[in-house]
């Protein structure tokens, strides 16, 4: 199997690695100890492997890393990062509202979550909806995730002194 | 009830940070020097004689280390949990797409897959059993030598003629559900370590560490003892992690032993759904007499269960099924038949519910024809017949205490207001002639903790560690899968010694740390872990406070704990702080360890008849679902759920009521949308993309209300809830969708394919 040499910038750092030519982001992320992104359905379609590329949340079993390669790519553990304890508002929320539950599809949510907040996405229940369609959850039944939603949409209001 | 200070709180999760973070180490996310990677060889027929397996060119394929055959397992080729009636690895016949003919370790996953397609199988393709009634006729071809029949289970109580002779209504019909897939998002996986001495540790995504070491010890012909199986994070089970991650951790330890290298064995999503055990498909033959008052008479139910290939759990699931078929009814005839039949279908296991949702989908839909015939709400119909303390189940079994049962019926149709929803959507209905509206009700009962049959794995243990900084350490033997079993625990064990919940850490799932604790099914572990954690802390608390009680200056008997602090009953502002009573104990030498042990009293149980004390003790629930029909596409929209729960009392009303909304979500995927199309044996939807569950879109808005009717065996008085919460949503939703359109449907789920089909079929 032949392979190739990659750079890819990982939130915030750059990591350079030899992989089997044509891995996948995800494989490429876990390889390089990424390891909070995850695989559950490996054809785009559930979610928890979400990362934001470029700005944009993709799922990463579904992009070659070399379609990520000079792009900035920001993994669950690289969400936090900015905020205080290193929790962004969203994951704090998910803690507090008792969001997890098993917690394999949560830094899929937390992504995307995040992401949703952060470029000032609606907060009305069927915008949260549609912003989580994307990511499939088997155990909480999505109430106490869209809470959470509602909860950290509301804290990062309080906090801009109302102004959205 | 007790007061408390940490029980019934809605404490933060103890594994949350972790998992918002991503930092929770699941199996996939473990790696070991010099690790391989296995893959696994399956049947390319549902059902054939292998003739030959050729391992020649995949043994020589790049990256190899082993390939190995049933001829290469070291000790016992046998896998069945129940019977020995399933091979680990095949070698001259296959009954099922899932089974295994050879097994490949490469040093990368991709080496392993490569290798796996150049093993050469030579089949004679045999006829398929697909029909598990007809699997039972005289002449079908036998899937094993004892024939296709794997067992019968029955209850019997009272006269079923005299019932019959008492009704003025007898309501027959034949009810059918498919399989349904757990679609945990996490797939099974395991790691096989060998280890120095001889002995092997199993990392797992599992419910049941204990199974898989009896599994893994028995494949490897080793101890018990030389088998160490230690849970990983557990990425959802709901069942599906019960019986059949064994499978895999025998895989990879036969491997590793093998190659004397740690083995993965990580599936892909089509590998999960297509080799993993599903929701038992199921015929459920009812008849129900019902008299002039609106009171049960009898109820006959015949069951036909199809297993799949091998027993697997399957004659559990059916034991539950049979004993709880007639819900939380009061009947004073009953006859309940169960025949459970090998298939060449898919491998029927373990699933939330355990064969309870099968039978009262059948149960609720009988109880709001009856209601119908007698010009009765479906309400004032379970009115009537809902247990109540005193009363005797089908089985003949009286029920002492906590049967919250009508107060559930009450609360749901007060909070959804029930009856005047029914009135208006009927107005509403008559004048709108596409989209319709509909509300439904179901009641289910749940036996919390394991079958009379199984009470021989009851006992449960647990360990405390209070370490001399004043922190805690508590290893349990039942298992964290999403469901908020450590949290409890912490609560429990916190409440107990008096340490704040923050000192407290669960330890991952060990075998070597605790007894032999069972499994994590049933809705059992609050109950069972929950109680040896007391007993546990308990023993600690005694040896603490007598030094508490030096420092405070007061007797032991008048010392309290809260949050780190002691502190003497009356109005004292004297503290002493865990941390300090903890360093003085130790100092001290007191011993501040104490193992926790719970096993409940044997309970009475006539196999043959069915009769005894099934369970220990019941949860009730009543769910009301609300749907939209549109008629045009046949499209159900189930709109919001209310569910009441008797749980005998919340530890932690958070992750409880989390586990009802998963639960609800879960049950109404089962009645509208999950089909899993099985023809001739082989799944012909084995991905996320054709296998549709809900997503956050589809998920109705649920209402959760608790009930709280304590058990004096539970911890703090808790029953269970995890099960509960799934049983009677999709016969609710179903009832609702009935009464939308005015059609019984009996079959399940109500796709929009089968809506319409079934309606036009009416129409003609």
């Amino acid at each position: 199997m032949s392979h190739e040499e990659l750079t890819l910038q990982i939130n915030g750092t750059t990591r350079t690695g030899l992989f089997p030519r044509g891995i996948r982001l995800l494989d490429a992320l876990r390889r390089l100890g990424y390891t909070g992104t995850k695989e559950g359905c490996g054809e785009g379609e559930c979610g928890a492997c979400t990362v934001l590329l470029a700005g944009r949340p993709v799922n990463s079993c579904v992009v070659f890393a070399k379609q990520a390669s000079g792009k900035p790519i920001v993994t669950v553990e690289g969400i936090g990062t900015a905020h205080p304890d290193g929790l962004h508002p969203f994951q704090k929320a998910m803690v507090d509202s008792a969001g997890v539950q098993c917690g394999f599809c949560t830094p899929g949510i937390v992504v995307t979550g995040s992401h949703h907040l952060d470029s000032g996405g609606s907060t009305s229940e069927a915008e949260l909806k549609a912003a989580l369609s994307g990511n499939l959850c088997r155990c909480t039944g999505y109430s106490k995730v869209l809470q959470a939603m509602r909860d950290a949409a509301a804290r990062k209001q309080v906090r801009a002194g109302g102004k959205r | 009830m007790s007061t408390t200070w940490i029980v019934a709180t809605e404490a933060p999760r103890v594994d949350a940070q972790d998992k918002v973070r991503g930092a929770a180490r699941y199996v996939d996310d473990l790696e070991f020097p010099g690790m391989l990677h296995c893959k696994v060889v399956t049947s390319a027929f549902a059902h054939a004689e292998v003739l030959a397996i050729d391992t020649s060119e995949a043994a020589v394929s790049p990256g190899v280390f082993a390939v190995m055959t049933a001829k290469d397992v070291q000790g016992e080729n046998q896998i069945g949990v129940t019977l020995p009636d399933q091979p680990l690895l095949v070698e001259t016949r296959a009954r099922m797409m899932a089974d295994r003919l050879a097994l490949v370790a490469a040093d990368t996953p991709e080496n392993a897959a490569l290798a796996a397609a150049k093993v050469r199988v030579r089949y004679r393709e045999l006829a398929v059993v697909t029909d598990p009634d007809q699997a039972l006729e005289p002449g079908a071809t036998a899937l094993h030598e004892q024939g296709n029949l794997i067992a019968r289970k029955q209850v019997v109580k009272g006269e079923l003629e005299k019932g019959w002779a008492a009704a003025k209504h007898i309501v027959e019909a034949t009810y059918a559900v498919g399989y349904q897939e757990h679609a945990y998002l996490e797939n099974n996986g395991v790691v096989a370590v060998p280890e120095g001495d001889g002995g092997v540790t199993v990392y797992a995504s599992a419910q049941c560490p204990f199974y898989i070491q009896k599994a893994v010890a028995r494949v490897l012909g080793k101890d018990l003892a030389a088998v160490r199986v230690i849970q990983a994070t557990t990425g959802g089970a709901f069942g599906g992690k019960e019986d059949y991650p064994s499978e895999p951790a025998a895989c990879a330890a036969i491997l590793a032993v093998k190659t004397g290298r740690p083995v993965k064995l990580v599936y892909s999503r089509t590998e999960d759904m297509l080799w993993s055990s599903k929701r038992h498909p199921m015929v459920v033959r009812h008849k129900l007499g019902v008299d002039e008052g609106g009171h049960l008479t009898a109820c006959e139910v015949k069951l036909t269960c199809d297993a799949g290939a091998y027993i697997g759990l399957s004659s559990v699931v059916a034991e539950r099924a049979t004993a709880t078929a007639l819900g939380p009814y009061r009947v004073e005839h009953v006859r309940v038949d169960t025949r459970i039949a090998y298939t060449n279908n898919l491998f029927g296991g373990a699933y939330r519910g355990f064969g309870a949702p099968q039978v009262t989908f059948a149960m609720e839909a009988q109880l709001d024809e009856a209601a119908a015939r007698l010009g009765l709400s479906p309400a004032e119909i379970r009115r009537r017949n809902l247990l109540t303390v005193g009363d005797s189940t089908a089985t003949s079994q009286v029920l002492p205490e906590s049967v919250g049962a009508l107060a559930t019926l009450e609360q749901a149709l007060t909070r959804s207001g029930f009856e005047a929803k029914r009135a208006q959507w009927a107005q509403f209905n008559a004048k709108s002639p596409h989209l319709k509206k509909g509300i439904g009700l179901a009641c289910c009962m749940y036996g919390c903790c394991l079958h009379a049959g199984g009470q021989w794995l009851e006992g449960s243990g647990a360990l405390v560690h209070v370490r001399l900084d004043g922190s805690v350490n508590v290893a349990i033997g039942g298992t964290e899968i999403g469901q908020g079993a450590f949290t409890a625990m912490a609560q429990l064990c916190a409440e107990e010694l008096g340490c704040a919940l923050s000192a407290i850490r669960l330890s991952p799932v060990n075998t070597e740390l605790v007894p032999d604790s069972g499994p994590t099914v049933a809705s059992r572990t609050t109950i069972m872990s929950g109680n040896a954690v007391l007993d546990a802390a308990r023993q600690l608390r005694a040896r603490l406070v007598e030094v508490a009680a030096v420092k405070l200056g007061v007797s032991p008997k008048k010392v309290r704990g809260q949050d780190g602090e002691f502190f003497a009953e009356e109005g004292s502002l004297k503290r002493a702080s865990f941390k300090e009573v903890a360093k003085a104990a130790y100092e001290r030498k007191a011993n501040l360890t104490a193992e926790g042990w719970y096993a409940p009293p044997r309970k009475e149980w006539n196999d043959a008849l069915g009769v005894g004390e099934a369970y220990a003790v019941y949860c009730f629930a009543t769910q009301v679902a609300e749907v939209s029909v549109d008629l045009r596409s046949g499209r159900v929209t189930v709109e919001h759920v209310t569910a009441a729960h008797d749980v005998g009392r919340a530890i932690n009303p958070a992750t409880l009521t989390g586990q009802i909304e998963g639960g609800v979500v879960q049950g109404m995927g089962y009645a509208v949308m999950e089909d899993l199309k099985v023809e001739g044996g082989r799944c012909q939807n084995p991905n996320f993309t054709d296998y549709l569950i809900p997503s956050a879109v589809d998920a109705p808005l649920i209402d959760s209300i608790l009930i709280e009717e304590p058990y004096s065996r539970g911890p703090y008085g808790a029953k269970g809830v995890g099960e509960p919460a799934l049983i009677p949503t999709a016969a609710a939703i179903a009832n609702a969708v009935s009464f939308a359109t005015g059609h019984r449907f009996t079959r399940l789920p109500l796709t929009p394919e089968r809506l319409l089909n079934e309606l036009e079929d009416n129409a003609r």
